[in-house]
Order: structure tokens, then sequence, then C-alpha cells
């Protein structure tokens, strides 16, 4: 009976063993993929852009100003903050605009020329929330605006994207109807690439 | 019966959501329907065709020699954004300051229209009458030493109703209203507002080309800023006054799209030209018949009539 017992003692303390491991190697993998929200600084670094869809789809708006040849691409730069931050809001200054309609609000982006004046992004009402699950982003940006031409343009929405946790560079993307005003129908597309910073 | 009706007449037209459309829509025009702000959008259309046109002409002749076919084949070449929105403009201009000179030509008519009481109160105006007309019915029968005090005001109601578009001056205002709306019929559309989003973006490409082209190529031709806006003062013009021309014209786009729906919506209720007489037409019913009914006992008799064809258990609460 004591040798029974004493044989069977180690392969218990090595199942046991085995199975506290395969437990917390189920456990960690389930945690690295379970949503985990990312608080902090989307640096915007080059490769983000914007672009405007005209009504119905299938035209985009061409901006002049474009560094790019292809002048439905405006590209954006980082701004004072150094990108978007989730968690908290960045609003335009006061005056959000200066005579001519440019846009001051520089915080998330330098105010960038499209079509002759140039706009600024903040964000109101709503600080984005963004989460990651693996390599997937998904959250909201409520409350984006783009401010142009003493105008603001609610530019919120769902946001989809990827992220790569050792890199941290991620992607955000997303397009936001725009309803009322001189672009009503018109769509805006964004695309935010960097580094996330938390 | 006229009672009821005056008060289920805005209900049948959907006045109370209607209504207040118009109200927005002669509130969201206000902004640009003056003289002054109508002249300065044609000032800046014609700025951009004095620009156009010298751009095409004699900065073109500057840039790429005089205007032979393949003179015109070499600056096309050199500058494609300007010749493509050049060629554009053609079919812009026109088209803008046709519907510039439309609104323009409507202005005493939306101020006409303008000066109606708040349209959100035109539901109220029928359904108040109806009600009160109702009510000293009601009260003129039930209470018969009432009747010559009902009788009297009535009459007065009638007589308010009828002398009421004389008073706002229906008469005038309405039908200028109605020509408004039939005038903007063919711009206050969904498809019109597109086709003015699209010039704008035109004018936006050439603006650009005018302001990173064609400037750039005249100063490396050799010329300084000045001489460039001494020699060519129609194109500096339009490229100095484009962001005005965008502080300008983008709100008035934007109220022309906003105003989309409430354009329908107003559309929707009957002619405005018959306005006036949806208050005449009643108060001449309502002063017809409290002359014509008589003292209290007849229209007591009048009503019993009525009543009896009525089964007895559903007026037992009337008597």
């Amino acid at each position: 009976m004591r040798r029974t017992t004493s044989r069977l003692l180690p392969r218990t303390v090595t199942l046991s063993a085995l199975v506290i491991t395969a437990t917390l190697a189920l456990a960690a993998n389930a945690n690295s993929s379970a949503t985990q929200p990312l608080s902090g600084l989307f640096r915007v670094a080059v490769g983000s852009y914007f672009r405007m869809i005209y009504p119905g789809g299938g035209k985009y708006f061409k901006n002049p100003y474009s560094a790019d040849a292809n002048k439905t691409y405006t590209f954006i730069y980082a701004g004072t903050d150094g990108g978007l931050r989730t968690g908290v809001l960045q609003p335009a200054p006061t005056p959000a605009f200066d005579h001519h309609g440019n846009s001051l609000a520089g915080r998330i982006i330098r105010p960038t020329d499209f079509a002759g004046i140039n706009f600024g992004l903040a964000t109101k009402g709503s600080a984005p929330v963004i989460s990651v699950s693996g390599d997937r982003l998904s959250g909201q940006v409520k409350g984006f605006t783009a401010e142009w031409n003493n105008l603001s343009f609610g530019q919120g929405g769902q946001v989809t994207g990827s992220y790569n946790a050792q890199t941290h560079v991620y992607v955000l993307t997303w397009s936001s109807p725009i309803s009322g005003g001189p672009f009503n129908g018109f769509t805006g597309s964004w695309h935010l690439t960097g580094t996330f910073v938390s | 019966m006229l009672g009821l009706a005056l008060v289920l007449m805005p209900f049948a037209f959907q006045m109370f959501g209607r209504a207040p459309q118009g109200a927005n829509m002669i509130a969201g025009f206000r902004p640009y329907m003056t003289t002054a702000r109508l002249s300065g959008y044609q000032t800046e259309l014609r700025e951009i065709d004095a620009g156009v046109k010298e751009g095409g002409s004699k900065v073109s002749a500057a840039l790429s020699g005089p205007p032979t076919e393949a003179d015109q084949r070499r600056f096309a070449a050199s500058f494609p954004d300007f010749v493509a929105f050049e060629h554009q403009w053609t079919g812009i201009y026109p088209d803008m300051s046709r519907m510039l000179a439309t609104i323009r030509l409507n202005l005493g008519n939306y101020e006409a229209v303008a000066a109606l009481p708040n349209f959100t109160l035109f539901p109220w105006f029928f359904v108040a009458p109806g009600a009160v007309l109702l009510g000293v019915l009601a009260l003129g029968l039930l209470q018969p030493a009432w009747w010559r005090v009902s009788r009297r005001a009535l009459v007065a109601l009638g007589l308010g109703l009828v002398l009421a578009p004389a008073v706002f001056q229906m008469f005038s205002r309405a039908p200028a209203g109605g020509r408004m709306m039939t005038a903007f019929k063919t711009i206050e559309t969904r498809a019109r507002v597109e086709r003015i989003q699209g010039y704008f973006g035109d004018m936006a490409v050439g603006q650009g080309a005018v302001q990173l082209e064609l400037v750039p190529a005249l100063r490396r031709s050799g010329l300084s800023p000045a001489e460039v806006a001494t020699r060519y003062p129609a194109l500096t013009t339009f490229d100095r006054q484009w962001s005005h021309i965008l502080n300008d014209m983008t709100p008035m786009i934007g109220a022309m799209s906003d105003n989309v729906a409430n354009y329908r919506a107003v559309a929707a209720l009957p002619p405005f030209a018959l306005f006036p007489w949806f208050f005449v037409a009643p108060g001449l019913l309502v002063i017809g018949s409290a002359t014509a009914v008589g003292g209290p006992g007849r229209a007591r008799r009048v009503l019993d009539a009525r009543l009896s064809e009525i089964p007895s258990s559903l007026v037992k609460g009337a008597k």
C-alpha cells in the first residue's frame, strides 16, 4: 500500500503540474486576445491621410494643395499633442479660426491646407475610446470633428484597425458621412497610422 | 361643421410639421437674401470669370506664346488642371449666374413672405378660430340667455377672419410667396445642390491651378509678384479673393442644402395664393351663419332637429 502510494505520488504531482501549466498557458492566451482599452496617444505619423468622397460615392474630392501626386489624398501630420489621445478631449481653441476661416485647432494634426483654407481636428463631447484585441483595434471616435472655413464637421464614427503589440505600430481607419451643411452627402475617409504611446 | 373644419384643416394638411419647416426655411435663407449679399456673390462670379478668361488668354500667351493651336496644346499640357477648369467654367458660370439672378429676382417675393406672421403660427390661425367658434356656439346653445352675446361674438370672429388677410397683407404677400416657391422649384433640389457642390470642387481645383501652377510659372518667367499683379490683375484678384469667396459661398451652399427638405415640406402645403381665402371664406360663412340662424329658440330647434336624427342614447348628454 505504501509502495503503491509512493509510486503514485510523483505521477500525481507531474499530472497536477501539467494541468496547472496548461491552465496558466490557456489563461495567458485568453488574456492576450481579450479586449483591452488603449489609453494614451496614437501618434500621427507619415502615411496618415484624409479623403473626401462625393455624394453617391465613386468620386473623390481633389485637394489641389495636397502634397501627393494623387490630389484626392490629403496627408496629415502630427500636431502639438503628437496625435489623437484616447480618454481625454482635445478641443479646438478659442477662437477656433483666424479671419480667413483657417482652423487654429492644431493639437491632433498640424492645420492642413484643404482647397485654400486650413483644416484642423479636434475632439468634442465624447473622448475617443479605442481597444485592442489580439492585433485588431476597434472603438469609437464619436467626438472627432474637422474644423474648416469657420465650420465644424462631425467626423466621428466606429474605428477599426490593426496593432502590433511589439512595435506599437497601429493603423486606424474609419469613414464618416457628412450630414448637413455645404458638404452634406459627402463622406470623410480617415486613415491614421503611427505608434501608440500609453 | 365649420368650426370642426377649421380645427381639423391643419391636421389634414400636416401643417404642424410643415409650417415650422417653412419657418426654418425663411430663417435659413435670411442671411443670404439681401441685395448686398447677392450682389457680392455675383461680383465674385465675375471676378472668377475675369480671372479664368485672363488665364486662358493673356497668361496663356505669355507662358506658351501666341494662341496658335500648337501653343494652346503646349499650354494645356503644361497646365492641365487650369485648362480643364477653364472648360468646366463655361458651364459653371452661366448656370451659377442664372441661379443667382433667379434668387435675386425673387428677393422681393422672399421679403414679402418673411414679412408674414411666423409660419409656425399658421396652423394656430385655423385651430384657434375654429375652437373659439365651437366654444361660442356651444355657449349660446347651452345658455340661451347668452345667445345674443354669442351671435355678436361669432360675427366679430367672422369679421376677424375676413380682415386678417388684409391686416397681414396676405393678398399681396402670399402670392409673392407662391412665385418664390415656383422660382425655387429647380434650385432647392438635392440634385441641384449636388451639382453646386461639384462646381465648388471644380473651382477649388481651378484656383489651386492658378496659385500653384500659373502664378509660379509667371514668376519663373522673371516677373516679380508686383509685376504679376499689375500685368494680370484679374488672375491675381481671383487668386487673392479665393479664401473670401470660400468664406462667402460655402455657407450659402450649406443653407441651400439644409433647406431642401424644408422647401419640399412648404411646397406640399396648399398653394400660397389660396391662403388668404382660407381665412376669408370661413369668416364669411361664420358671419352668414350667425346672422341667418336668428334667435336662440330657432337655433335650439335646429339643433334639436339634428339631434333627433341621432340615436337617443347618444344625445342624452347633449340635451
